[in-house]
C-alpha cells in the first residue's frame, strides 16, 4: 500500500503541474480548436460535400480531437521530464523507493490526464457547432487512452534524448504535426492524389485518427481492428522502451 | 565498529575513459558520524551518487544495511535521506508542497506528510515561508529546506554533500548543532565537506579520498595523531644568521629572518633542540606549541596547498 501512495503522489504531482500552468496547457487548445472548427468546419466546410456520408464539420471533429490528444500528451510528458532534468529535480524522484515501472507509468498517466482534460474541452467546444450521437463509445475510450499513452511515451523518450528545450519543439514541428496533418485530420484518404496515397499507410497517425473517427461516427478509411492493433503494439513497444531507459538510467544517472 | 550502515567494496566508476573511483573500499558503521574528505574532483560526490542510485558504476558492490543498492534499490533508497550539493527543487511547488510530495513518494499518507512537513518547517524556522516557491527563499533557507526534505521520511542514514557551502557562520553553527542532535538520536551521518574544521568538530571517523582512491580511513583523533605531530616554535632573543651545525642536523627550520626556530615534536626532539641551543648559548624568549589539526593531516595526505583545498 505504501508503494501505491508513492505512485499516486507522483501521478498527482504530474496533474498538479499542468493545472498550475493551465493558461499554457489547457486554454490554448480550447481557443485554437474553436478557431479550427469555426473557420474550417463551420465556414469553409459548408462548401465541401459530405465525406463518407457525413457532413464535413462532423467528419472534422474526431480528427481535431485526436490532434489535441496527441499534442497534449506529448507536450505534457516531454516538458515535465525535460524540465525535471534541466532543473535537476529528477534526482529528487530517482532517490525515492518508487520502481522505475511506477515512475514511468505515473508520468504517462499525467500525460493521459492532460489529454483527456483537453479532449473533453475540445469536444464541449465542438458542441456549440454540431451535435451527433457517439457510434461506439468503447472504441472512443480505447483510442483516447492508448493514443495518449503512446504519445506520452514518445514525449518521455524525446525528453530523455533532448539536450535543449528547442529539441522538444523540433520534434513537434518536423515530425508530429506533419504526420497528424497527413494522417487525415481534415481529409479522407479518398481525397489524397493516387500517386502518394500509399504513403499514408506508413503513417501511424492515419490509423489513430481513423480509429477515433470510427468510434465517434462509425466511418473509417481503414479496418478498426488494424487501427487498434497498431496503437496497442506501439504502446507496448514505446512503454517498454521508456521503462528500459529509466532502468538503465539513460541521461538520468551519471 | 557497529554493523555497517553503508558498505562499499572495490567500487570502480569510469566517466568515459576517466577513472573516477578506483577500487574504493570502506564501511560506515551504524550510528557513525562519518566525514568524507577530499579535494575538488577527488570522487566524493561520485561515491555518494553510487550509494544513492544517482550514478551507475562498472564494478564493485555497495550495500546499505545489507541490501544491495542495485538489486534492492527500493529498500536502500527508503533508508537514505540525501542532501545534495546543488539546489534541486521542483520549480512548480511551494516549500510546504516540496516536503509533502517528498513524503508522499516515500509512502506517507497526505495527513502524515502534512503533519511531518509542519514539524520540520518549524524546526528549520521556515514556517512563515511555507507557501513561497523555493526561488523566493534566501540561500540559507534553501539549504535548510534541502535538509528538511531529506529528513521527511525519517531516514536511518543522512548523506550530506557539502551542506554548509556558502552558508553564513551563524547558520553553519546551528546546522552543526542540529546534525549532532540527529546523530545522538541514532541517525548515521555521512558528511562531505570542504571545511576541514567542520569535519574535525563533528565527525568521529574520517575517510579521505584523493584521485579516486581512499588514502586514509581512521577515527578523527587517530588520523590527526598518525599523520601529524605538535609544531613547536621557539622565538629567539637575537636572530640567527644561520643554524648551527648541531641544529641543522636535527631537521629544524629557521623562520622570520632567523628570529624563530620551528620543528615537529617527535621522539624527544624538543629536548635535543633545547640542549643544542643551551650549549651554543642561544637564548629563548618564548615557546609556542601548536596542536596539529585535521587540516595538517589532510594537507600531508593529499600534498595539496591550502589554497587549492579551500577553493
Amino acid at each position: 500500500m505504501r508503494s501505491l501512495i508513492g505512485f499516486r503522489t507522483l501521478v498527482w504531482r504530474e496533474i498538479y503541474r499542468f493545472f498550475s500552468v493551465f493558461t499554457q496547457t489547457i486554454t490554448p487548445p480550447l481557443v485554437s480548436s474553436f478557431l479550427y472548427i469555426f473557420i474550417f468546419g463551420f465556414s469553409l466546410g459548408q462548401r465541401i460535400e459530405e465525406v463518407h456520408g457525413v457532413p464535413y464539420l462532423t467528419f472534422l471533429i474526431p480528427g481535431l480531437l485526436m490532434m489535441y490528444v496527441i499534442e497534449g500528451s506529448y507536450s505534457n510528458t516531454s516538458s515535465s521530464l525535460f524540465i525535471s532534468r534541466w532543473a535537476n529535480n529528477i534526482e529528487e524522484l530517482l532517490v525515492t523507493p518508487l520502481s522505475y515501472f511506477e515512475m514511468v507509468l505515473a508520468i504517462l498517466i499525467g500525460g493521459l490526464a492532460r489529454s483527456l482534460v483537453t479532449s473533453t474541452g475540445v469536444y464541449l467546444v465542438s458542441l456549440f457547432f454540431v451535435c451527433f450521437p457517439i457510434a461506439h463509445p468503447a472504441v472512443v475510450i480505447f483510442f483516447l487512452i492508448f493514443v495518449s499513452l503512446v504519445f506520452s511515451s514518445v514525449g518521455m523518450i524525446v525528453a530523455l534524448f533532448a539536450e535543449e528545450f528547442e529539441h522538444l519543439s523540433l520534434c513537434t514541428t518536423f515530425v508530429i504535426t506533419p504526420l497528424i496533418f497527413f494522417g487525415g485530420v481534415f481529409h479522407s484518404i479518398e481525397m489524397v492524389p493516387a500517386a502518394i496515397k500509399w504513403l499514408t499507410f506508413f503513417n501511424p497517425m492515419f490509423y489513430m485518427i481513423n480509429g477515433l473517427r470510427y468510434g465517434m461516427l462509425g466511418v473509417s478509411d481503414t479496418p478498426i481492428f488494424l487501427s487498434a492493433a497498431i496503437v496497442l503494439a506501439l504502446f507496448l513497444l514505446l512503454f517498454s522502451l521508456t521503462v528500459y531507459l529509466f532502468r538503465v538510467g539513460f541521461k538520468l544517472r551519471k | 565498529m557497529a554493523r555497517p550502515a553503508i558498505s562499499i567494496q572495490s567500487l570502480v566508476k569510469f566517466y568515459r575513459r576517466f577513472k573516477a573511483l578506483d577500487r574504493v573500499t570502506f564501511e560506515v558503521g551504524e550510528g557513525d558520524f562519518f566525514g568524507f574528505l577530499g579535494p575538488n574532483g577527488a570522487g566524493k560526490t561520485t561515491t555518494i551518487s553510487a550509494v544513492t542510485g544517482l550514478a551507475n558504476y562498472q564494478d564493485g558492490k555497495v550495500e546499505v544495511f545489507g541490501y544491495d543498492v542495485r538489486r534492492d534499490y527500493r529498500q536502500t533508497r527508503a533508508l537514505i535521506g540525501l542532501v545534495p550539493q546543488e539546489f534541486n527543487f521542483d520549480p512548480f511547488l511551494s516549500a510546504e508542497q516540496i516536503l509533502v510530495f517528498e513524503a508522499g513518494y516515500f509512502g506517507f499518507s497526505p495527513r502524515e506528510a502534512k503533519k511531518r512537513a509542519a514539524e520540520l518547517l518549524d524546526s528549520f524556522d521556515l514556517s512563515k515561508k511555507r507557501k513561497e516557491g523555493y526561488k523566493r527563499l534566501s540561500g540559507g533557507m534553501k539549504r535548510r529546506l534541502l535538509i528538511a526534505r531529506a529528513l521527511m521520511h525519517r531516514p536511518k542514514i543522512l548523506i550530506l554533500d557539502e551542506p554548509t557551502a556558502g552558508v553564513d557562520l551563524e547558520l553553519r553553527h546551528r546546522l552543526w548543532e542540529f546534525l549532532r542532535r540527529l546523530n545522538r538520536e541514532g541517525i548515521t551521518i555521512f558528511l562531505t565537506t570542504h571545511y576541514i574544521e567542520e569535519a574535525e568538530k563533528l565527525c568521529s571517523r574520517i575517510g579521505v579520498i584523493h584521485e579516486g582512491r581512499i588514502i586514509a580511513l581512521d577515527p578523527t583523533e587517530t588520523l590527526i595523531r598518525k599523520m601529524t605531530a605538535d609544531r613547536v616554535e621557539l622565538s629567539l632573543k637575537k636572530p640567527l644568521l644561520q643554524l648551527p651545525a648541531e641544529l641543522a642536523a636535527l631537521d629544524v627550520e629557521l623562520k622570520d629572518g632567523g628570529a624563530k626556530i620551528q620543528f615537529e615534536e617527535r621522539e624527544g626532539m624538543i629536548q635535543k633542540v633545547l640542549r643544542a641551543l643551551y650549549e651554543k648559548g642561544i637564548e629563548i624568549e618564548r615557546i609556542d606549541v601548536r596542536r596539529p589539526t585535521l587540516e595538517d593531516a589532510f594537507l600531508k595526505l593529499t600534498k595539496k596547498s591550502p589554497i587549492e583545498i579551500k577553493s
